[in-house]
Order: structure tokens, then C-alpha cells, then sequence
């Protein structure tokens, strides 16, 4: 194939799932045999001079937006694409918000004052604060 | 008859889980503790039953009792013995019923472990167990049978051919051990709520069993990942598959509720999160358990679609909502005992590290579950690949690493200056010159990928920066691994010249007294080493990975990244319940001949076609027989499975691969440690024996495998029995306890 044959075909084999049924992958990448013989129909419409973006739409037509490894960024899936660098966002916010409050918040006032602890209570704590860090 | 018992000892064990439950809960009105035993005894009368009921169904394998549906559908007659014995768990209804086997099992043991302490919280613990017991019996008895049963059947469809591996043995069974694990955490943290006793005792009590999940869950995802490796042919071993998320979603927030009580431990915060945190991570294991077995978002597991799904909403709901509506109920009593005085302190590090934990999971959830959303909201279906988890979770995940190194030695409370220098100034110049080494190594990709980042900056375009961006990952997660690493040495080095210093032992010995006397943290940072040493693996194997497909006939010779591949022949096969196809490849590496190897092409023909199946046992039967004859029978096979397909209307032969892997280990060629020459036979013409086939050069990959090793090394060190860790347990039960008296 011809460089620029190969750049389509890549392209739109890379975009396209392998429906199978096997892992969420791409033509290129799934080793099944249903995905070689998608392979060879793409690399057949390359060659034939198609773009990637026709190939693709083509497809799309054929099977439906789930033919695609990703969801177009547009519509409703934008909230796909960018639900989790907003969530990303509002924890940062949220995270800020509460060290901010933990920080200017004071120390619980002592409540009643606990019974005496006794000699082996005591030994116990110092063992543990030896040991511990 | 030994099903009809199975049956019945299934009906037993969910009455006496029923009877568990309800007797523990009037026990925790009642006085006197005759209903808390008797419930007791019913949580170990339920596991007897469930006992039998396993047993039952693997008789039911072993001797193909075709009758039944969990038989006829996973098993076969030529089934190979492993395989029959795992076809317990290939099948829905059997795998629901390994998850009520292992709980019954681990309630029993907690009940057992706990008659003369924590009784405050048992009645609650009971009813807990009991109450998630009760549903997955409900679901084993009316649901989804494993004795439902049918006419008698000659053979069996087998089970699915990928699921033929020795992992299939292994990997299952830890997942579950994993999933179920944690079950007895939130157990205690129920009872802790609903007890009134929210001290240390419900975490400390549970730890190792928290470990215990973590440490199965974490070994089961690193199994499935390999195993996805040698079985599927793609070169990879993590394609963000539902099924693989659903597993990997518990183990983050589990990983974090880890972290994050040692917050409450110390400092006597967090209190509300850990709780959450154990509630959401119990809630993401029943999740997972129903994303595996429901196939409601398809996948390459979806062979286990089903109607569990409404059964499994159901409980989650109740689950989520009630544990919910409790803890609500007791935030009074979850007030912190402390405040955080500096973000420059380890509590904040924590903190973080909860919040990047947390995050990825919920990034995860939201993205796997996305399909559904879609569907629901707009009718449209959409497929989440790779791609999109990447984008977010990778720079997530360079946090994390980060984190890794930073947790561990900044102080509690308030990192100092000379806190900060002492301890992070050489792990920290370390991390940059690995980092910049290996820029300079990258050479003129990297100088390509700066250039273009600095023109996407220019003309405001986000998504070429973030893609340009993208190059600079793995020297960035080696440089950050160059500093976790440098900083877990530094704390070991510190803490060995101690010992030898004041009980003047050699280096061994102070190491291994080191760990001994506090085994927690300790073998914490050796888990730490192999999650690097894991991030290692990943970013080189994904970074610079190379492949190519070709196709060749025998004799022929193909050649890759230094390597050169000679197709030297190949041979045919029919045995157990398939026909192969075996590729005979010699491999060089460098120059150097280094192996052969055989990689093959397998159908397994479906045995419910009388022919199909004559035709199978005449090639099998002449095996041992005239060559040619044998050759020629199996190439009969593959015409009758050709002439079968185009009429069936049935699946008539199902394909799998056998991959093949040259591992460089060698110091001869050191620049190749840890790298994979991975071969994949796309397909082999059974008459010409020409093949197409697809080989990878994956760099670095056995690092992901080494450090999972290190992990289950680290973890192994943290979950064995500590004596002081029982003590201060112990000291805190008498503490409590003089408090509630």
C-alpha cells in the first residue's frame, strides 16, 4: 500500500471496534479472525481511495454509533469526554474547601474527663508508641 | 440423586441463613445469648449446606450428568479433568454459588474467631453476614439454579475454548476471594454504626481480613491480566474491558480505605470517610460481581448474560441506601478528634491520595457505566474504548506515583523545612535526572513532541497539547518512579544503620528483625516497590511497543526490531476436543539465535454435530496410526466444518490461539531485559500451511509481571500475624469496653 493508503486505512482502522464481542478494541489491534477479515475490507476501501473520515462514516451508517472505539465529542457524549476532568475539578474545589475548614476548625473541646487509666493500660500505650511511628 | 441432595442442601442453607439473620437481630433486643448462638450455628449449618451443595455440582461435572444446565452448557465428555472441576465457576449459577461458598466460609471463621471478643459487635456482624448470605442463597435456590436440569443429554457444549487455560483454575476463584473478602470489613462497620461502638476496634479487628481482599483482588487482577495476555493474541493485557473494570474499582477504593484509616488511627479523623469508604467499596464488589455475571454492558465475558440483574439492583439499592441512612443516623458520633494543622503533612498526603484513588475508581464507574447513561438518556448506543479511559486516568495515575513517594516519609502534622530537605532532596534529584535521562534518550521525538506543545500553547489548541504531552509520560513516570524508589531505599537504609548500630547486627539480620517488629509498614513499602516497579512495566510496554503482520509460507522469514522470525513448518493436530494448527518458528534476536517456538491456531468443533464429532474421534483414533492418514482425516475436518457452516445456522467450531513468547532474561543483551518477542497466528491455511502472523516486541512487559510478584511479597509481609498488632488490639478492647461499662 502506498503511504498515504496506509495513513487512511491506519486511521480508520484504529477508530473503528471490532465487534466480535471480544475486549473493547479496535480493528487494528484485535487479534480475532473477524478482525482480520474487517482489515482486509478496510484496507480495500483505502486502496479503492476513500478517506478515513468516509470509511468511518460508512460504518457508522452501516452499524451505528457503538461501531466506534470512542464516541464522537459532541452532543450528549461531551459528558463523557469531559464528565470526569470537571469531576476532576469539583474534588479540587471540594478537597481546598474542606482542608481550608479542617484547618480553621478548632480542636474538639475535652468532654468529660475520662476514668484514670490503669498501670497495664498505660504500659500497653508507651509499648505501642515505641513501636509505632 | 447427588443433585436432588445438592438441591436440597441449598434450600437448608438458605433457611438456616434466614434464621441467622433473624435470630441475631432479636438477639441484639433480647436479652440472654441463646437467639446470638443459635444464630451462630446457623451461619455454620448454612455453610455445611453450601458445602454440599458444591460438592454436589462437581460431582454432577466430574461424572457428566448432562441433566443438568450448569453441566451441559460448561462441560463436555472430552473436557479435560481441570477443566471440568472448573467448570463450577464458568457457569453463572455455579459461580453465585462460589461466592455463597466462600462467604459462608469466611463468616464462619469470623464467628469462630470471634466467640469471646467483640461481643458487642457480633450480633450486628451476624446479621449482616447472614443478611448478604440469605440474598446470594435467594438467588442460588429461585434465581438461577446451578441443579436446574432438563432431559438427558449425550455430550455437552464444553466450555468457551478461551476459557481453556490453566488460569481458568486460578484466576477466577482469587477474584471472587477478593470480591467476598470485604464483605467482613463492612460487616464490622455496620455493627460499629449500629452498635454505637465507632472507636478503632471495628478496622483494627478487620484488618487483615481487609488486606486479606485487597491482597486477592489485587493477585486476581494481575492473573487475568496475564492471562488475558497469553490467551488473546492482541499483545496487551488490559483493554479496559467492563469486566476487567468491575474488579479493579474495589480494589482502588480499598487501597484507599488502607491509607486512609491509618488517618483515624493516628489522629482519630476521618472517621465518616473510612466508613463510606468500606460501604462503597463492599457495594463496588456486589457491582462487580453483577457486572461479571449479568453481561449488561457487553464484553468479552458477556457469555454470562442473565436475569439476575433486577435481583442484584435490588439488593445494591437497599444495601447502599440503608448503610447509608445508618451512618447518617451516627454522624455525632463519627466527630473528629483532631484537626489537620498543615497540607505539608502526611494526613494531607493521605488525603490526596484518597482523593486520586477515589477519583480514578469514580472515573472508571462513570465511564464504564457511560454506555448504559447514553442509552437510557438518548436511545443511542456508544462503545467506551481505551482511548478515553486513558486520557484521564493516566495523568491520574502519575499523581498517584507521586503520592507513593511522598506518604510514607513526610511527618505527621507539619512537614518542616528540614524535614522536607532531609528526606526529599535526594529522592527528588534522583527522580529529575532519571527523568531527563531519559528525555535525552527519547532524543528527537521528544524535541518533536516540546516543539509541538509549544505551537498547540501558542494557538490555544488543548487537545494537541494534551496529545503532545502524551510522549513525555513515560519519562515521567520513570522519573517518578526513580523517586519512590529512592526515597522507600533511603527509609530502609536509615532504619538498618540504626540497628546495626545499636545491637550491632549485620545488614540481613537488621532487615529482616526490621520487618519482623513492624510487618505493617514495612512490608507496606515493599508493596509500594512492586506498584513502581508495576507503573514501570506499563509505561514502557505501552510506550514503545512495536508490531508487525505478515504473511508468509513455510520456509519464509520476517524480521522486526532486531528480531527475525523463520517460519520453519508446521504440523496438524487433533486432541482432547479440538483440531490445531502448530506453527514451527525459529527466532534470532540481535543476530543471535535464541529459540524455537510453536504458536497455533485451534477450533474446537461443535460435538452436538453427529458427523462433526465421528470425524473428530476417526482423526484422534489415528493418531498414533500412518501419518498421512492422520494429516488427511484432519484436513476432512476442516472441509466438513466449512461445508457444516454454510447451512448450520449454529456456531459449528469455535476459534482460539495459542500465542507464542520468547522472554529475554539474559544479561548478554541487557538493553532487552524484561522484554516479550510475542508471535500471534492471525490464521493458517490448514492445506498450504500459509500463515499470517502478527508479532509484537514488548519492551519491558515483565515488569509488570515482576512487580506484581514484589506486591504479592509485599503483601504476604503485611497480612501475617503480628503479636503487637494484637496487643494494642487488645489494649483498645479494654479500653472500650471499660468505657461503654
Amino acid at each position: 500500500m502506498p503511504a498515504a493508503t496506509d495513513a487512511v486505512y491506519e486511521r480508520a482502522a484504529r477508530a473503528i471496534l471490532c465487534d466480535c464481542g471480544c475486549h473493547p478494541q479496535s480493528v487494528l489491534e484485535c487479534a480475532c479472525s473477524h478482525a482480520q477479515e474487517m482489515r482486509e475490507a478496510i484496507a480495500a476501501e483505502a486502496a479503492a481511495g476513500k478517506s478515513a473520515e468516509a470509511i468511518i462514516a460508512g460504518y457508522v451508517s452501516r452499524s451505528g454509533e457503538s461501531i466506534l472505539v470512542v464516541p464522537k465529542a459532541e452532543g450528549f457524549n461531551l459528558l463523557a469526554w469531559f464528565g470526569p476532568g470537571a469531576g476532576l475539578l469539583v474534588a479540587l474545589v471540594g478537597m481546598a474547601v474542606l482542608v481550608r475548614k479542617w484547618r480553621r476548625s478548632e480542636p474538639p473541646p475535652p468532654g468529660e474527663a475520662p476514668p484514670p487509666a490503669a498501670a497495664s493500660d498505660l504500659e500497653r500505650l508507651r509499648r505501642a508508641i515505641d513501636e509505632g511511628r | 440423586m447427588t443433585s436432588t441432595i445438592g438441591h436440597f442442601a441449598l434450600y437448608l442453607a438458605l433457611v438456616a441463613a434466614a434464621w441467622a439473620t433473624l435470630a441475631s437481630w432479636l438477639g441484639t433486643i433480647a436479652s440472654g445469648r441463646g437467639l446470638q448462638k443459635s444464630a451462630e450455628r446457623g451461619i455454620y449449618a448454612s455453610f455445611a449446606g453450601i458445602a454440599i451443595g458444591v460438592l454436589a455440582l462437581e460431582i454432577a461435572l466430574l461424572t457428566n450428568d448432562f441433566r443438568l444446565d450448569a453441566v451441559y452448557h460448561y462441560s463436555s465428555v472430552a473436557q479435560p479433568l481441570p477443566y471440568k472441576i472448573g467448570a463450577l465457576w464458568g457457569s453463572q449459577a455455579g459461580s453465585l454459588l462460589l461466592w455463597a461458598f466462600l462467604l459462608s466460609g469466611m463468616a464462619s471463621i469470623t464467628v469462630a474467631t470471634n466467640r469471646t471478643k467483640n461481643r458487642a459487635l457480633m450480633p450486628w456482624v451476624v446479621t449482616t453476614l447472614g443478611l448478604v448470605m440469605t440474598f446470594f442463597l435467594i438467588l442460588v435456590n429461585v434465581v438461577a439454579s446451578p441443579f436446574a436440569s432438563g432431559p438427558m443429554r449425550p455430550d455437552g457444549v464444553g466450555l468457551n475454548p478461551q476459557l481453556k487455560n490453566y488460569w481458568m483454575m486460578i484466576h477466577p476463584p482469587t477474584l471472587y476471594l477478593g470480591y467476598v473478602g470485604f464483605t467482613i470489613p463492612f460487616a464490622f462497620a455496620m455493627a460499629a454504626l449500629a452498635a454505637r461502638r465507632t472507636g478503632d476496634i471495628w478496622f483494627r479487628t478487620t484488618r487483615r481480613w481487609t488486606i486479606f481482599a485487597w491482597f486477592f483482588l489485587g493477585t486476581g487482577i494481575l492473573m487475568g491480566s496475564y492471562w488475558a495476555y497469553i490467551e488473546l493474541g492482541w499483545g496487551g493485557y488490559w483493554a479496559w474491558d467492563p469486566v476487567e473494570n468491575a474488579s479493579l474499582m474495589p480494589w482502588l477504593t480499598g487501597t484507599a480505605f488502607l491509607h486512609s484509616v491509618m488517618i483515624q488511627e493516628k489522629k482519630g479523623m476521618m472517621k465518616v470517610w473510612n466508613v463510606t469508604l468500606i460501604l462503597i467499596t463492599f457495594c463496588l464488589s456486589i457491582f462487580g460481581t453483577f457486572l461479571t455475571r449479568s453481561g449488561i454492558i457487553s464484553s468479552v465475558h458477556s457469555f454470562a448474560t442473565s436475569d439476575i440483574g433486577p435481583a442484584f439492583a435490588w439488593f445494591l439499592g437497599i444495601v447502599f441506601f440503608g448503610s447509608l441512612l445508618l451512618l447518617v443516623q451516627r454522624l455525632p458520633d463519627l466527630a473528629a478528634e483532631s484537626r489537620l494543622e498543615s497540607v505539608l503533612s502526611r494526613e494531607a498526603s493521605f488525603l490526596f491520595n484518597n482523593m486520586v484513588l477515589v477519583g480514578i475508581a469514580a472515573t472508571v464507574l462513570f465511564l464504564t457505566t457511560f454506555p448504559l447513561i447514553s442509552e437510557a438518556a438518548t436511545g443511542r448506543k456508544v462503545t467506551m474504548g481505551p482511548p478515553i479511559f486513558n486520557i484521564v486516568n493516566v495523568p491520574w495515575a502519575l499523581v498517584l506515583l507521586f503520592l507513593i513517594g511522598v506518604g510514607p516519609l513526610i511527618a505527621w502534622r507539619k512537614a518542616t523545612g528540614e524535614n522536607l530537605r532531609r528526606n526529599f532532596l535526594l529522592p527528588g534529584l534522583t527522580g529529575v535526572w532519571v527523568f531527563l535521562l531519559f528525555v535525552v534518550l527519547e532524543g528527537r521525538a521528544a524535541r518533536e513532541s516540546l516543539s509541538g506543545m509549544g505551537r498547540a500553547l501558542v494557538s490555544f489548541d488543548a487537545a494537541t497539547f494534551l496529545d503532545r504531552l502524551k510522549a513525555f509520560y513515560p519519562p515521567i513516570c520513570f522519573g517518578l518512579a526513580g523517586f519512590v524508589l529512592a526515597t522507600v531505599a533511603i527509609e530502609f537504609s536509615r532504619a538498618i544503620a540504626v540497628r546495626r548500630r545499636q545491637n550491632g547486627e549485620n545488614a540481613a539480620l537488621a532487615l529482616v528483625r526490621l520487618v519482623g517488629r513492624n510487618r505493617r509498614r514495612w512490608g507496606g513499602y515493599v508493596v509500594h516497590v512492586g506498584v513502581v516497579v508495576v507503573f514501570v512495566g506499563i509505561a514502557a510496554s505501552s510506550a514503545y511497543r512495536k508490531e508487525t503482520v505478515q504473511l508468509l509460507d513455510p520456509g519464509g522469514t520476517m524480521r522486526i526490531d532486531g528480531y527475525a522470525l523463520t517460519y520453519d513448518g508446521y504440523r496438524l493436530e487433533a486432541v482432547n476436543d479440538y483440531v490445531g494448527a502448530i506453527t514451527e518458528l525459529s527466532v534470532w534476536q540481535d543476530g543471535r539465535f535464541v529459540g524455537r517456538l510453536e504458536a497455533a491456531q485451534r477450533w474446537h468443533p461443535n460435538m452436538l454435530f453427529p458427523e462433526l464429532r465421528t470425524a473428530f474421534h476417526d482423526a484422534v483414533a489415528a493418531r498414533t496410526g500412518d501419518p498421512a492418514t492422520y494429516r488427511a482425516r484432519i484436513q476432512g475436518i476442516f472441509a466438513l466444518i466449512s461445508r457444516l457452516e454454510q447451512g448450520a445456522g449454529r456456531e459449528v467450531k469455535t476459534p482460539s490461539t495459542e500465542v507464542a513468547i520468547h522472554k529475554s532474561f539474559s544479561l548478554a543483551a541487557p538493553q532487552r531485559f524484561g522484554e516479550d518477542f510475542y508471535v500471534t497466528p492471525l490464521g493458517v491455511d490448514p492445506i498450504s500451511g500459509k500463515a499470517n502472523f502478527r508479532v509484537f516486541v514488548n519492551p519491558f512487559v515483565n515488569f509488570l509481571w515482576l512487580g506484581g510478584l514484589v506486591f504479592v511479597l509485599g503483601a504476604t509481609i503485611c497480612i501475617l500475624p503480628d503479636a503487637r498488632e494484637r496487643q494494642r488490639l487488645e489494649a483498645q478492647m479494654a479500653l472500650e469496653d471499660r468505657a461503654a461499662a
